[in-house]
């Protein structure tokens, strides 16, 4: 049995009109505040509670306290805590605010990103997703499935792996053809070397 | 004139006006003249850990001591290279999507003789070839390139055997530094670590 199906009707009849996470009017009438539990899933959620259980029982969670961001009138998080041109794919605790269990990026309403840093994340948390560095946030595969492809250790991957063509011809060295390393995106970032970021190799 | 190398005392007992130059210490005061000799001429063993680094570095750092160009007394010709061993060559990384883009060529020199195989698939082959042709191109071209290939030895895992292992004289600092993954921090470096966003009330943790 479908938890929640009690008020199956009204969540039948809201369906496919309006997108999943903003409420119609008729539920706007329930209460300044909604709430998922308006849709009758419940605190606990689909899924989490088996079906046909004799007991409920809910947990109140206290609020984590954060410390105050150095700059608290910035639009975005990065702005928030001055990290707008320093972080790189290798910023892993930074990175892993951002993603699902299975690696995916969470969206932007939520975390509060403004669009150039959301992009910047997401390249960033793809290239350390190619990396290896972020080892358990991996999708949900059969147990026992064994990967075809060969493990090669890689770093600063623009492209998915199976995506890229070989480049049979590279051209004389006066138009050579690049290989493409990082991503233009993070060109602005504070590089502290005397070195220039190269992209092109 | 006096014999410069005496003692001040000896010779015109008058002496000169000026005093005598104090007794300088060399920094090669406390090796013999043999010892000396052989640490500048002897060929010396130097190993690279290649794991998880780039195959161009490793070759630019392995290339100017096989020539010799990290001793101050290096000419082409008087023979001053060393010998350099890598290991764990299996684990070099590429950056960039080099390992699908970057092709080896070979040409038998026969009409439809051209081989070309991407670096994965030559890695797949023989895990120590990418370095090699990445060392072998690096080097000058001219007949010096086949010696110094010969002192270079390279190995896919971390297994060398006994005698190499005995020469090794000192080991190469790697040449990119490796990340961290997530599962490397420890807890208090996570904890340490502030949220950046406040997840609104209704959110519930994926």
């Amino acid at each position: 049995e479908r938890p929640g199906s009690g008020s199956g009707v009204r969540r039948g009849a809201c369906q496919g009109r309006f997108p999943r996470w903003r409420p119609p009017a008729c539920c706007a009438a329930a209460g300044a505040g909604w709430s998922l539990g308006s849709w009758g899933w419940g605190a606990a959620g689909p899924g989490l509670r088996p079906a046909r259980s004799g007991r409920i029982e809910g947990k109140i969670i206290e609020d984590v306290k954060t410390p105050t961001p150095p700059n608290p009138s910035g639009q975005c998080p990065i702005c928030r805590w001055n990290l707008k041109h320093k972080y790189n794919y290798e910023d892993v605790l930074l990175l892993s605010q951002f993603i699902r269990s299975d690696g995916g990026m969470l969206p932007r309403r939520i975390t509060g990103l403004c669009l150039e840093e959301h992009k910047k994340v997401a390249v960033c948390v793809q290239m350390a997703h190619r990396a290896g560095l972020l080892p358990n946030h991996r999708p949900l595969l059969p147990e026992g499935h064994v990967s075809k492809k060969p493990k090669l250790n890689r770093y600063l991957t623009r492209w998915s792996v199976k995506s890229v063509k070989p480049i049979w011809k590279r051209g004389p060295k006066w138009c050579r053809v690049p290989f493409r390393v990082g991503h233009p995106l993070l060109m602005d970032n504070i590089n502290y070397g005397q070195k220039p970021v190269y992209l092109n190799h | 004139p006096r014999f410069r190398f005496l003692p001040p005392g000896v010779g015109t007992g008058s002496g000169s006006e000026a005093a005598p130059p104090a007794r300088r210490q060399s920094a090669m005061a406390s090796y013999t003249k043999a010892a000396q000799q052989w640490a500048t001429f002897a060929r010396a063993w130097y190993l690279i850990d290649g794991k998880l680094q780039p195959p161009g570095k490793l070759a630019a750092m392995s290339v100017i001591r096989l020539q010799g160009k990290h001793k101050p007394m290096y000419h082409a010709l008087s023979d001053c290279g060393d010998h350099v061993v890598i290991i764990n060559t299996r684990h070099i990384a590429f950056s960039g999507n080099k390992w699908e883009q970057k092709v080896y060529s070979s040409h038998s020199g026969y009409p439809g003789g051209l081989k070309q195989v991407t670096a994965t698939q030559l890695h797949l082959k023989d895990p120590t070839a990418v370095v090699k042709l990445a060392i072998y191109r690096m080097l000058p071209k001219n007949l010096h390139r086949r010696t110094m290939m010969q002192r270079l030895h390279l190995f896919p895992e971390d297994v060398i055997p006994e005698d190499i292992r005995n020469n090794l004289v000192e080991e190469l600092a790697q040449p990119r530094r490796i990340p961290k993954r997530l599962d490397e921090y420890t807890q208090e470096e996570i904890d340490a670590f502030p949220m950046l966003w406040t997840p609104p009330k209704n959110y519930r943790k994926m």
